[in-house]
């Protein structure tokens, strides 16, 4: 006896997605070519593999971290990584003594042109949460424990500036060159939830 | 005007700030404490519940920023500075919470009295 499937239901996101984007075609806002060269902007040529090479070069080159850290939008433009969800940016910088995350927790603002597009855990109601409440716990459950006499600082980015953790430079990677560090560096430690 | 692929590449990397060159002078200057307003708007907004009500201090004037709560509904610009507003953990989250955890959040002129 033959059986069928049902077919499995679509999210409630896609289907709004999907709504969404049929009026802005019909109203001839956007032609849907140009949708899928959005989409393949940030699936294949946009992503942490940028924010890894700024903080490679900040690590090795004290005066543009010193840019870096005064103006990041203009010393992220040195680099070639502005631009939408990236226009104003600010990088916080991780020491012995303070611990920095990230977090929107009222949508999912996220550095597109340095990270790209944000993880699925990221945009969650529970990371969104408890981020804020409870970072401590959030961060163990990534493997991150930190001494109770580091202040962990959470920084909720609703308005229009968008954050990139600068992590702390692992011991014993003196020799390597600014590539070799950079494929050190991790997206989730740039959004702060893992140390290196 | 239609958004065609050829267009994507500058788009993309030019983006369009929020940010406004306007000379509007801030309310607040760095380490001025503040306490966040009572508000509970039904249309957009930017800023989270729960901070309504608790005090912080000014950690970092950002400048001047159009004001999405007004901006998100066809009401205008109403540009105004935007701040990193420093908040202890134990003034969010009460006595149990960490005595060394802080919060930073970007908080606009209209969300804020001084304290």
């Amino acid at each position: 006896m033959a059986t069928t499937k049902p077919a499995p239901a679509e999210s409630e996101t896609a289907i709004r997605v999907r709504a969404l984007e049929s009026i802005l075609v019909e109203k001839g806002l956007i032609d849907p070519k140009a949708i899928d060269a959005l989409v393949d902007t940030f699936e294949h040529k946009v992503g942490p593999r940028n924010g890894a090479k700024v903080v490679a070069k900040a690590w090795v080159d004290p005066a543009y971290k010193q840019r870096l850290l005064t103006d990041a939008t203009a010393a992220i433009k040195e680099l070639g990584y502005s631009g939408m969800q990236g226009e104003d940016m600010l990088v916080v910088e991780n020491t012995d003594t303070v611990h920095n995350v990230i977090v929107c927790t009222l949508c999912s603002c996220y550095p597109w042109p340095t990270l790209g597009l944000p993880p699925v855990w990221y945009k969650s109601a529970p990371y969104r949460a408890r981020a804020v409440n409870d970072p401590r716990g959030v961060l163990k459950e990534f493997g991150t424990i930190l001494p109770d006499d580091v202040e962990v600082r959470v920084w909720d980015t609703t308005a229009e500036l968008r954050y990139l953790v600068l992590p702390q430079r692992p011991a014993g990677t003196e020799k390597l060159d600014e590539d070799a560090l950079a494929a050190l560096v991790t997206r989730d430690s740039m959004i702060g939830v893992t140390v290196l | 005007m239609l958004l065609t692929p050829d267009l994507v590449p500058a788009v993309v990397a030019s983006g369009h700030s929020a940010r406004v060159d306007a000379k509007i002078a801030p309310r607040f200057a760095p380490g001025a404490k503040v306490r966040v307003r009572n508000l509970h708007p039904t249309g957009h907004t930017r800023l989270p519940g729960y901070l309504c009500g608790k005090t912080g201090t000014v950690a970092i004037a950002h400048g001047v920023f159009v004001f999405p709560d007004t901006n998100a509904h066809g009401l205008g610009e109403k540009p105004q500075h935007c701040y990193s507003i420093h908040f202890t953990a134990q003034e969010v989250w009460g006595p149990t919470a960490s005595a060394k955890d802080t919060l930073r959040v970007d908080l606009f002129d209209d969300y804020l009295d001084p304290a």
